[in-house]
């Protein structure tokens, strides 16, 4: 290298005295140049500044995602379960024993009917149970009554119990005195059984609203127990075996919504075409059971009429019931989907869902069309339900299997009260789907409860139950989806994480505390609302379309990219630069070690 | 792209003897861990996703083969809502299909695979990689409609079928990019992070199609390719009337197996999977079973090629509007369809192919050979990844000898030689000295001898030792 020769040059040319002890080999006398070094390390230097600034650039922008709040989330609902602070109000008239007996009574037959490992969507242990004896002239409360709301003596004397027939009279007698008492006290429900004895059969009725009432020659213990049953089987497990609901009983999709789809259905129009006023049926009847599910769904209503859809299986004629009959085990293939375009729905978004519900009018070769549950029995609704798709009715009208003679299709709008009937039976799919039971009985250990059924298609204790459970569901859906998108995200470090994403996170972690609050208050509407928002969030940030697989790469993708263009040179920078360093340190012990040689020589002179 | 070739080229001669009737589906070339749990909830729905990735008429037989499918499982019940079509070419559109708007998968021409009710959901250039890893994973832009999304859940069954050009580890998508195992892998693994399905088959028609499963990790996955490592997948028969080969051989197989069930039937899957004939194949079909936790023996085929709804009957309207309350009604559910899974695996089917002649092609040369070798050892390492990291590391001092191996060579003077020429000038310096001194005594005696003798003399010696020297 030149500059090395140059050096040595300069090292040559130095002017030097024969000085005694200068050894060349391991000394010199002037300082080292520093040129080179200073050179050879700013560039280097300048290398490593502009690392960070590549780094920065080739940097990945993520959004910073609240990791631990997700853990804790997820954690929180695992180990306790969401459970929902629940009021019970037992009251009894023409009773004399002591308020308190009958309240620790009471409770005993609870927490025997409580199954032990508290599920989530249910109160658990997490309820209070006030009783009163009323007996006309004075009233007794048990101790714990005092928080819940004050009981007005002698208030349900005017009520007439024995009415029989006149279920619905009572029940907007019992809603007029005790309505006021729901939604007071500490928060949450007052639900209330009323126990009146009478000298007539025992009856057990459950109302619209959040109260019962058990009427008839019944003893105390009896009345205990079958409140107990009214309070823990009924209002708070929605009179189903089994409390804890299932994905296929949550028909609601992932943002909340639902889109039902109402589809009429000529398998043949050769033989009339059947048409229906659905908007009279849309306004009437359907619009009260949207409004009254609004906390659980946003719900929307279509229809549509459609021709020439066959079923894809085939009945057979029976004499007995003069009809044809559909078997069940042919019931899965009862639906062409080839020849039936239902989903033809541009309202709905990619992540509602769809219910189906179809009225199939059979053609006048196959009418009437019955289907056959099991042998010896034709079905009462003449329908079936598919869980998350929707149901099918089998109307037939009363005209059927006469083939027209004109050449034209004949018109046949479907009457008023024939679209009540069916849509009476969709009431009864539409609750199946979220897995209620529509036959107004409650059949338990201690006897039959009759529910009274409300105009609404669901009663407020049921929407409670609903509200209840699909505020646990979504918010466990909320929890596994933000628990998946923190585990992605934190497998893979070159994932790309927009601000938008964080934004949902937040957000769906905010609703959820939202939600869990309420269910704490015992505020199920508010709590059902928040927890659908929650779950609509975390599905957004899940499914959000700038997080995809083929954008991003991993980090040996990176270095390979980067490192033909960096290292080849870093290598040689960094190399020089070392180089440099170590002439420098070697020239400069040289030049102190001649400088201590040149000291001693300067002590050693005088003499 | 132009990185792939046919087999049969090797042997030209007879390769265009035999009349192109066995191309194959090969493109020469070559090519991480997490576990979810799965529950037990019902199987509600079915879905298919059926995917041809080639472009270009000599490809027809690609598309035939998933319109093949297509037909099948649409027999089968799964409906059109429910299956997502993605074609990559549109072949009954060809200037080139003698039979305008039709597609045949054989030479009979006796069904037009391209009939009516076909809903393709991709078509062309809209089946790319990043499209079908969006249909997978469900991340589409919100304007993309229902019908082109899988809206499947927890309780969904999923066919995913896949044929085109493929090799060790890929899927080549439009001739232009790659579908590579651990993309497949990776969309499979969020698929069941966000359970959007109860089971997945996935079954691949292409070169090697076994590798492709190599990545994946998620349990429930059952995946069935119909050929291993290092062998191709052939197309069956030529047909002279188009002018190209109709259909692939495992499809074609897979379609014989199919053609003889209706969606009644319960024959199970290891009986497709035993109906696959290596011979007749010429390849050997493979499928993994090891992410799957039921037996196959137990598992009628429409559990993923057709659909049988589940259905609840409905015991009682909700009499609210009438306001009466019915009598009691008891609870009907309608028996679970009872599958008697019926062991009998069909007969190998004996089809007398047409055209039947091909020989299986296998050369290989060293090199292919010995990356063979070293790709079988590297797979039996079990942590690849941590190696592939060490390698990494281990490169940064290959790179530091080597740069400095180049320095030493051709660069300048290293530091011994730097050091030896010092040591060479410290003697030179060292010689310098003592003949400095040698010389300076021989002037001092010469100064001694000349002012003894000439004194003029004396002024010139002062200026050069060499001179004095020479002329002593």
């Amino acid at each position: 290298m030149a500059g090395l020769s140059e050096v040595t040059k300069s090292e040559a040319s130095e002017p030097h005295e024969p000085d005694s002890g200068f050894d060349p080999k391991s000394m010199r006398k002037t300082k080292p140049g520093l040129k080179r070094l200073v050179l050879t390390v700013s560039v280097l230097i300048s290398f490593i500044l502009g690392f960070p600034l590549l780094w920065k650039s080739v940097e990945i922008y993520r959004a910073p995602l609240p990791f631990r709040e997700i853990d804790h989330l997820s954690a929180e609902l695992d180990s306790i379960p969401l459970l929902f602070p629940c009021h019970f109000q037992a009251i009894f008239i023409g009773f004399n024993s002591g308020a308190d007996d009958l309240e620790s009574s009471l409770l005993d037959r609870m927490t025997k009917l409580t199954s032990q490992t508290p599920q989530c969507g249910t109160c658990g242990t997490n309820y209070t149970v006030s009783v009163v004896l009323d007996s006309g002239s004075h009233c007794l409360e048990s101790r714990s009554s005092k928080s819940s709301c004050p009981w007005r003596c002698g208030a349900l004397s005017a009520v007439d119990f024995g009415g029989g027939d006149d279920d619905e009279a009572v029940d907007e007698a019992l809603e007029s005195v005790l309505g006021g008492c729901s939604g007071l006290g500490s928060g949450g429900k007052v639900y209330s059984v009323v126990v009146v004895k009478r000298d007539e059969d025992v009856r057990a009725v459950v109302g619209k609203y959040r109260h019962a009432w058990l009427s008839g020659r019944v003893s105390e213990t009896a009345a205990v127990s079958r409140a107990a049953e009214i309070f823990v089987k009924v209002f708070v497990n929605g009179g189903k075996e089994e409390a804890s609901i299932h994905g296929e009983f949550m028909p609601v999709g992932a943002d909340g919504k639902i889109v039902i789809s109402f589809n009429l259905l000529n398998s043949d129009p050769r033989d009339g075409i059947y048409d229906w006023d659905f908007h009279s049926i849309e306004d009437i009847l359907l619009a009260p059971v949207i409004e009254a599910l609004k906390p659980v769904a946003n719900i929307s209503v279509e229809s549509q009429v459609l021709y020439h859809t066959p079923k894809s299986s085939f009945s057979y004629w029976d004499d007995k019931w003069g009809s044809f009959i559909f078997s069940t085990d042919d019931l899965p293939f009862f639906v062409n989907s080839n020849e039936w375009h239902l989903d033809t729905s541009i309202a709905a978004g990619g992540r509602s869902k769809i219910l189906h519900f179809v009225v199939y009018v059979p053609s006048a070769k196959e009418c009437p069309l019955l289907l056959q549950p099991k042998d010896g029995e034709v079905s009462k609704t003449n329908g079936f339900i598919s869980p998350m798709w929707g149901g099918v009715i089998v109307w037939n009208p009363e005209e059927c299997g006469k083939v027209s003679e004109s050449k034209h299709p004949v018109r046949h709008p479907v009457s008023q009260q024939d679209l009540q009937k069916v849509i009476e039976v969709f009431m009864g799919q539409f609750r199946q789907l979220f897995g209620l039971k529509s036959d107004n009985l409650y059949v338990g250990s201690s006897g039959i409860t009759n529910l009274l059924a409300s105009e609404r298609g669901f009663t407020i204790w049921e929407l409670d139950v609903l509200s209840r459970q699909h505020t646990c569901f979504n918010l466990r859906s909320c929890a596994t989806t933000l628990g998946s998108l923190s585990r992605l995200v934190q497998s893979l470090p070159r994932m790309i994480i927009m601000d938008e994403i964080g934004k949902q996170v937040e957000y769906s972690l905010e609703a959820a505390k939202l939600a869990q609050n309420n269910a704490s208050l015992g505020v199920y509407d508010s709590s059902a609302v928040a927890s659908r928002q929650a779950r609509s969030l975390a599905e957004d940030a899940f499914f959000h379309p700038s997080i995809m697989s083929v954008s991003y790469y991993s980090f040996e993708h990176c270095f390979a990219v980067y490192s033909p263009f960096f290292l080849p040179v870093a290598m040689h920078v960094l190399l020089a630069a070392l180089r440099e360093w170590r002439r420098y340190k070697q020239e400069n012990k040289k030049y102190l070690a001649w400088k201590t040689k040149s000291k001693q020589n300067i002590l050693n002179s005088p003499h | 792209m132009n990185a792939y070739s046919f087999d049969s080229m090797a042997v030209p001669a007879l390769f265009l003897f035999l009349g192109l009737t066995h191309f194959t589906n090969c493109v020469v070339a070559s090519g991480s861990h997490s576990s979810s749990s799965s529950e037990t909830t019902m199987h509600t729905n079915n879905w298919a996703v059926l995917v041809c990735t080639s472009r270009f008429w000599f490809n027809y037989r690609h598309m035939a083969n998933t319109l093949s499918l297509y037909r099948t499982v649409k027999r089968l019940g799964i409906p059109d809502e429910r299956i997502i079509l993605m074609l990559a070419d549109d072949m009954a559109c060809n200037a080139r299909n003698k039979y305008p708007a039709q597609v045949f998968n054989n030479e009979n021409h006796k069904l037009n695979l391209y009939g009516d009710n076909v809903e393709v959901d991709y078509r062309g250039y809209e089946v790319t990689v990043e499209n079908f890893l969006r249909v997978l994973t469900g991340r589409h832009e919100m304007a993309v409609p229902r019908s082109k999304r899988l809206l499947s859940d927890e309780g969904s069954h999923i066919l995913l079928y896949m044929t085109g050009h493929g090799g060790d580890e890929f899927l080549k998508f439009q001739d232009s990019e790659e579908l590579q195992s651990h993309d497949l892998a990776d969309a499979v693994k969020q698929m069941k992070e966000k359970r959007r399905f109860k089971e997945l088959l996935i079954m691949v028609d292409t070169c090697q199609a076994a590798t492709l499963f190599s990545q994946l990790q998620s349990p429930g996955v059952l995946a069935s390719g119909s050929s291993m490592k290092g062998e191709n997948s052939y197309s069956h028969h030529l047909d002279s009337d188009v002018g190209v080969s109709v259909v692939d051989r495992f499809t074609y197989y897979t379609l014989v197996f199919f053609e003889r069930l209706n969606m009644y039937d319960n024959a199970s899957l290891s009986s497709l999977f035993k109906s696959y004939n290596p011979s007749l194949l010429m390849s050997t079909a493979y499928y993994r079973t090891d992410l799957y936790q039921r037996h196959l023996e137990e598992v009628p085929v429409t559990n993923f090629f057709g659909s049988v709804m589940e259905t609840i009957h409905t015991d009682s309207a909700y009499k609210a509007l009438s306001r009466k309350t019915s009598g009691r009604a008891d609870i009907k559910i309608s028996p679970d369809k009872s599958i008697n899974s019926d062991l009998n695996p069909t007969a190998d089917s004996e089809i007398s192919d047409p055209v039947n002649v091909a020989k299986p092609v296998d050369q290989q040369c060293p090199f292919t050979r010995f990356m063979g070798s070293f790709n079988e050892k590297v797979e039996k390492l079990e942590d690849v990844d941590s190696l592939v990291n060490y390698s990494l590391f281990m490169m940064l001092p290959l790179l530091l000898l080597s740069t400095w191996f180049i320095q030493q060579k051709l660069g300048g003077p290293s530091s011994s030689d730097y050091e030896k020429l010092q040591a060479e000038l410290s003697d030179l310096q060292t010689k310098y000295s003592q003949l400095l001194a040698a010389h300076q005594e021989t002037c001092k005696e010469l100064e001694v001898k000349n002012s003894q003798d000439i004194e003029p003399l004396s002024t010139k010696e002062t200026t050069d030792g060499e001179a004095q020297k020479e002329r002593l």
